[in-house]
């Protein structure tokens, strides 16, 4: 009776095959890999976003870190995971993409995940000490001996971001990593220990003056048009292709994602973005959402690779 | 402003809801302490997505409770089984266990949670006095103060292993091999890995000391048989209480338990170092400078007043970088600021000024939690003593497969839980040809960060490490007592050695 019941089953569910993915997510949980702890950036947006997304979906969204390997273990569950649209993750990106052009195996490959969305992007600033004699990256540049930044670890976005610039602009800086997050590292300007760092504007608004502590002094940012009043843009100083350089929170899904099951998250992801509750948040926490679709999304990670591929060697960590 | 929102804060407390929190968190720590395995920061890790349908104030109630309570539990176990319920009970082993053996496991549990309350008011009074100061202390510890204090951590490692210098030695080069497996923070590459993923992060600290510590010694007690005071009980020894003679042992040794909140509260500072350096420091430099040196490890009292104190003072400590500039000092406080972002309150220098309601609680609940933790242990002080005298065919089997639950449930890796076997044969046979624990753990706790900050030093300088150190006020202190470390046990065997010619 059970084998015929499957049987069954089975035959109706391949005749209306269509049918049933025109239910899709009716009957199950959605789970959302993030590959770091909780707490950190990448769990606060999903954690925030999950509440909308349900809204919007009408399912259950289940947030799960799987964190380890530097990021990639989260995204290899995704990737082993079944196309079936019950289970997606949030990319850290261009991380991943600088690992994959430094020829790191990360066990799995970035151009085979099913692309869904651009959460929000976060745009990088130069910062140095607010009682610095430093006005701008020519100051910075001209001291006599190379600048000494801070970051984190030497394959972060935001290291890899300060080698590529200074490279292009043509000016010798060392990048003392090591720092345990970018809090520290800014602090390590504000002491002295350091010249200047880049780190996303919204960080450093915190310890700048106005909305924030004034410990710090921007003197660029890492945008085409101006994004602070006031403050030099890479425009200005004649390398707007540094505007590239930004930290993305990229939703992808398993390879062979069907196009019915990527619009449907999309959609869901695109009114979650625009709910009260997402954007209020993003509000008070300095986010700056930027909603891409899964084709725009697609073209930029290609755009992405080609890009950091041209910089391949500043990109590599100095030995 | 700030006393007036302190003042708000205890008021709060006392509002019923509030006061469920914390009980519900000084329970969970408590809990969480006991367990080998589990910890402070497995339980706010697992309490997280919880805290995300709080109030923040409620949350950090929760927080605090079990910040606050962690510590005080993991000394039982350490105390009744040899076994460090949280890792930086370590210290609390080399004379808690000895004094439960000999049947005064009362009398260590008493002194145990008064040290640990008194440290705990201790460390955080420190924290009020130094607010108005903290920015200037976070800014004046730069790379090269981090890189100085671990040699310090290291110096006193080796002068604290008598007679076992070169087992010491060995162990500690053993902690540095582990301390310095997976990605290198300079280069990006991956060292010692043998292509294992797993290993990219490096060796987790909690399955390892979990092994090391835990496991370890549930393999020695089964070996062994009987139960854990067994001695005792021939020699009809046993004492079921005590905990008064502890409570009275702390305020008799105020100058120990005052030493050991200070030396906490300026470890808890410095992120990374944490609780396990600060016991250790606090218990070496008691047993270093004691008169009464040649009965440590023997079960003398000041050795459990030492470590307990400095382990609750840290909690302290650890939260003036977070009221400086809105950075974790611990892995605790880190995970209460990633509480207080899930909340969409971004931590930054202003953190005092737009989220003093948090702060205070938190200052609160962990005040709060640390007394009310060491009275709940003295109460249920009896009943736990009787744990030493169960057969350890039943302890080991309930220990072992808490602790093991403890580190899968952490990050849900089956690799922790192998990691957590593997390093617990490594302990066992440490325990066997006597080869130093605590010696590895302190060197794999420090390995990383002194690299790291070594690395840092010579690019901020130029390749000038030491005219830059000497220009630093705070590096030339800790060199200074780098130098004393070294030289007190000599300086001893010459006054020695002067005594005795006179004779």
């Amino acid at each position: 009776m059970k084998t015929l019941l499957k049987t069954g089953l089975t035959a109706v569910a391949l005749m209306t095959g269509s049918a049933a993915l025109a239910e899709y997510p009716a009957d199950d949980n959605i789970t959302f890999v993030i590959p770091y702890s909780p707490g950190g950036g990448f769990d606060t947006i999903v954690r925030q976003f999950a509440p909308a997304l349900e809204e919007a979906m009408g399912t259950t969204v289940v947030p799960e870190n799987i964190k380890g390997a530097g990021g990639t273990r989260g995204g290899q569950a995704v990737h082993r995971s079944d196309p079936n649209g019950y289970t997606s993750g949030i990319y850290n990106i261009p991380g991943l993409t600088v690992n994959e052009v430094t020829g790191r195996d990360q066990g799995f490959k970035l151009d085979e995940v099913t692309w869904i969305a651009n959460l929000a992007v976060a745009r990088y600033g130069l910062a140095v000490a607010a009682n610095s004699d430093i006005n701008s990256v020519d100051d910075l540049c001209s001291m006599g001996n190379p600048a000494k930044m801070s970051d984190t670890g030497a394959s972060s976005t935001a290291s890899v971001t300060t080698r590529i610039s200074f490279g292009i602009m043509g000016c010798e800086i060392v990048d003392v990593t090591g720092y345990s997050g970018s809090n520290d590292a800014m602090i390590a300007v504000i002491s002295g220990e350091v010249d200047a760092t880049i780190k996303p504007i919204s960080s450093l608004k915190k310890y700048l003056a106005g909305d924030g502590s004034g410990d710090l002094k921007l003197i660029l940012t890492l945008t085409e048009e101006e994004a602070v009043p006031g403050v030099a843009t890479v425009t200005d100083i004649g390398h707007p292709e540094l505007a590239k350089f930004t930290l993305n929170r990229v939703i992808g899904g398993p390879p062979g994602l069907s196009d019915d099951v990527v619009a449907a998250i999309e959609e869901g992801l695109r009114k979650a973005s625009a709910s009260g509750a997402v954007t209020s948040w993003a509000d008070g926490a300095g986010v700056e959402l930027s909603f891409m679709g899964s084709a725009e999304t697609k073209a930029m990670m290609a755009d992405l690779a080609t890009f950091y591929q041209e910089y391949k060697d500043l990109a590599a960590a100095p030995e | 402003m700030g006393l007036d929102t302190l003042l708000d804060a205890f008021l709060a407390i006392l509002n019923g809801g509030s006061l469920a929190y914390l009980a519900v968190g000084v329970i969970l720590g408590l809990t969480f302490g006991v367990i080998p395995g589990l910890g402070g920061t497995t339980a706010l890790a697992l309490l997280i997505p919880v805290t995300y349908t709080l109030e923040p104030l409620d949350a950090m109630y929760l927080a605090g409770g079990v910040m606050g309570a962690t510590s005080f539990g993991g000394s039982i176990s350490a105390i009744l089984l040899n076994t460090p319920g949280t890792a930086p009970n370590a210290a609390t082993t080399f004379d808690g266990y000895p004094l439960a053996r000999q049947g005064k496991a009362g009398l260590a549990i008493g002194a145990s949670a008064t040290a640990s309350a008194l440290g705990g008011l201790i460390g955080l009074f420190t924290l009020l006095l130094f607010i108005p100061v903290a920015r200037d202390v976070v800014l004046s510890f730069g790379s090269s103060e981090f890189f100085l204090l671990t040699i310090l951590g290291l110096a006193a490692i080796a002068v604290s292993v008598k007679g076992k210098l070169l087992r010491g030695l060995i162990a500690a080069c053993v902690g540095l091999l582990l301390a310095f497996t997976g990605a290198n923070q300079f280069t990006g590459d991956t060292r010692f890995t043998g292509g294992i993923d797993y290993l990219w992060d490096g060796i987790p600290l909690v399955p390892a000391l979990t092994g090391l510590f835990a496991i370890s010694q549930m393999i020695e007690l089964s070996l062994k048989g009987g139960s854990v005071a067994d001695e005792a009980r021939e020699a009809a020894m046993m004492k079921i209480s005590g905990v008064g003679e502890g409570i009275l042992a702390v305020l008799k040794h105020w100058p120990v338990l005052l030493r050991g909140s200070i030396i906490g509260t300026i470890v808890g500072a410095i992120p990374g170092l944490g609780g396990t350096v600060a016991a250790f420091l606090s218990y070496s430099s008691t047993a270093q400078t004691a008169k009464d040196r040649d009965t440590f490890g023997k079960g003398n009292i000041k050795g459990v007043i030492a470590p307990e104190s400095a382990n609750n003072a840290k909690d302290g400590g650890s939260l003036i970088p977070t009221v400086a500039f809105g950075i974790p000092g611990s892995a605790e406080t880190a995970i209460f600021l990633g509480i207080l972002v899930l909340h969409g309150i971004e931590p930054g220098p202003q953190i005092l000024l737009q989220n003093e309601r948090e702060i205070y609680g938190l200052i609160v609940a962990l005040t709060a939690s640390a007394v009310g933790a060491s009275i709940l242990g003295l109460i249920f002080a009896r009943l736990l003593v009787l744990i030493t005298r169960i057969d350890v065919n039943i302890v080991v089997p309930v220990v072992v497969t808490l602790s093991l639950t403890g580190v899968y449930v952490l990050e849900g890796r089956m690799a922790d839980v192998l990691l957590t076997v593997l390093m617990g044969i490594l302990g066992y046979l440490m325990i066997r040809f006597d080869y130093p624990r605590l010696t590895l753990v302190i060197a794999f706790v420090l390995g990383e960060i002194a690299e790291r900050s070594f690395h840092q030093v010579r690019l901020i300088s130029d390749g000038q490490v030491i005219e830059y150190m000497l220009g630093r006020p705070v590096s030339v202190i800790l060199i200074i007592a780098t130098l004393i470390t070294f030289l007190l046990p000599a300086m001893r065997n010459i006054r020695w050695l002067r005594t005795n010619a006179a004779e």
